[in-house]
């Protein structure tokens, strides 16, 4: 009954309409250029289209080495720091929906000051502590202040997870005689699973992005994706490399954050920010 | 063992890198810039903050990050309050469709947008050529001025704008909205009495979330702002990494934790309160 393209009472939804163009408009042209520019081989000042397609920006970006190398360390990166949080944030997540201990609402909360601050004055009282510990410009130094900036996503989101679990069935689980350990591996993680998964892929994802703190800790020897991406713009090499830079990087990674996209539409993403 | 020390300890680590990696630094952070070993000991002096107060260059930076911000609060508010409000009252194909090109910008990331609107309204760029094209002449191409990161960060924070808002309103009744409908009440007069008192809150949710995520911005402003007077991000960056100068970079640092304090504070309080709200 609401499913065409006019309101409740039968017209046409022009302000939907409205919203929907300009929307589109607004957000779909700067995607729809950097395609465009990577796959252009000329396009000169004041031509619509572009006097020449081509693929030959692909083979010269490809074939740079600093490009390989900053991928290569941005999957390390990310796969560590999303490993890590994995490893400390679900277990701590499970406790916090599930047990009974003193403090538990203050530490909950205490999750939060990752967001109460502005984030690159932060970042900056961070590095000056690492700069004591000799951690600038290493590895290890780029892995925690991008951890500390998964924490809150890692716990608030796979919080909601679990509570959302059935308990009448863990519950009827335990009654035909389950273990703790069963029940949680056959009735809660399966239950859970989607959302922490989902939660996984952004911390993932955002990792790889995370610009700020991989440039002031990392600078100059640890060079992610996006520092050198800023770089190619700064010193306007070619045009191209940043279109087809975007291009590689970004198509993957949407793909993946499709999937995790009926969890944002649930509100647990939301609440993920503490909407 | 107890369930309470289990629970205790499976949630250290975290914990233990919140008080280690966020609120020791901050404290660090003020203490350093405060007190400094002498000869005679520990000594007290506001030298570093005389030094940013006095200065006219870290002046115009922190006039440049406070009217920056302020803007893309504005105008976050005048673009993402019609589009809440037009997704809390419509359940057509159009909403599915505004709500999801709303939230698109969440799945682009800022390096890849700086990319596109350098190449979409930078000179030359894709509006010029447009322009061009039908015979208008060329805008002033807001790239490398105050204008190009409002413009960037008010697109990358849409998103999480309209999701706070939408949920906001999603707690206001429709039974509310009908009765003053039912006594002759037209939409703005709905908005205005109905609405609006009832989402203040969220409203001031929203904006402190914006406000602590635009004040230290860094790679939009670093990309399509200009290089001088630059904001507090790229300055702080530039502080620490090029001039190899924490102590002012610290100062710059607390000088932005101050000027947040207060957004700070009130949204920590009104998820606490929330959490306090689902729990009961």
């Amino acid at each position: 009954m609401i499913a065409g393209f006019s309101t409740t009472s039968g017209r046409f939804d022009w302000t939907g309409f409205i919203f929907a163009i300009l929307l589109a408009i607004v957000i779909a042209v700067p995607l729809l250029v950097v395609f465009t520019w990577a796959f252009t081989e000329v396009w000169r000042y004041p031509s619509v289209i572009p006097q020449k397609f081509g693929l030959r920006f692909w083979d010269q970006t490809l074939s740079r080495a600093d490009v390989w190398e900053a991928l290569s360390i941005s999957l390390r990166l990310s796969a560590t720091v999303t490993f890590l949080s994995a490893l400390i944030c679900l277990p701590a997540a499970y406790a916090f929906a599930r047990m009974k201990f003193p403090g538990r609402d203050l530490f909950f909360l205490s999750f939060l000051a990752s967001h109460a601050f502005p984030k690159f004055g932060l970042l900056v009282a961070i590095a000056s502590i690492f700069l004591q510990l000799n951690l600038i410009a290493t590895f290890w130094g780029v892995v925690l202040i991008q951890l500390v900036g998964t924490l809150m996503l890692m716990i608030w989101i796979p919080v909601a997870a679990f509570q959302a679990v059935d308990r009448r069935m863990e519950e009827a689980a335990r009654d035909v005689g389950a273990g703790p350990l069963r029940v949680f591996w056959s009735i809660t993680l399966p239950q859970a699973f989607p959302t922490i998964f989902a939660a996984v892929l952004l911390t993932f994802v955002s990792t790889f992005y995370e610009t700020e703190g991989a440039w002031l800790i990392g600078a100059p020897q640890i060079r992610t994706m996006p520092v050198l991406m800023i770089n190619f713009i700064n010193n306007q090499v070619v045009i191209q490399y940043g279109a087809v830079l975007s291009v590689i990087l970004w198509v993957p990674s949407f793909i993946a954050l499709m999937f995790a996209r009926r969890v944002i539409g649930t509100g647990a993403f939301a609440k993920g920010f503490g909407a | 063992m107890g369930r309470g020390l289990k629970g205790l300890l499976l949630i250290a680590i975290p914990v233990f890198l919140v008080g280690w990696l966020i609120i020791y630094p901050i404290f660090a952070a003020i203490l350093s810039t405060l007190f400094f070993d002498g000869p005679e000991g520990l000594r007290f002096s506001t030298a570093s903050y005389q030094f940013f107060i006095s200065d006219p260059y870290s002046r115009a930076n922190l006039a440049l990050t406070l009217w920056t911000t302020g803007m893309c609060a504005v105008l976050l508010l005048i673009v993402g309050l019609p589009i809440a409000l037009y997704l809390r009252f419509s359940t057509n194909r159009f909403a599915d469709l505004v709500q999801s090109l709303a939230i698109f910008p969440m799945f682009v990331p800022s390096i890849i947008l700086s990319y596109a609107l350098i190449r979409t309204i930078g000179p030359n760029g894709t509006v010029d050529i447009l322009l061009n094209a039908v015979g208008l002449p060329k805008i002033k191409s807001p790239y490398l001025t105050p204008w190009g990161p409002v413009i960037g960060l008010v697109w990358d924070h849409l998103p999480l704008t309209v999701l706070m808002l939408t949920a906001g309103l999603g707690s206001i009744s429709n039974s509310a909205i009908e009765a003053a409908r039912d006594v002759g009440a037209g939409p703005l007069r709905v908005f205005w009495h109905i609405i609006l008192p009832r989402m203040g809150n969220s409203i001031l949710v929203t904006v402190s979330f914006t406000i602590l995520g635009i004040f230290s911005a860094f790679t939009l402003p670093y990309v399509l702002g200009p290089a001088s007077p630059e904001m507090m991000g790229p300055f702080m960056l530039r502080t620490f990494n090029a001039l190899y100068d924490p102590l002012n970079a610290k100062t710059q640092a607390v000088i932005s934790f101050a000027f947040c304090l207060f957004f700070g504070i009130f949204y920590v309080w009104s998820i606490a309160r929330n959490q306090k709200g689902q729990s009961r």
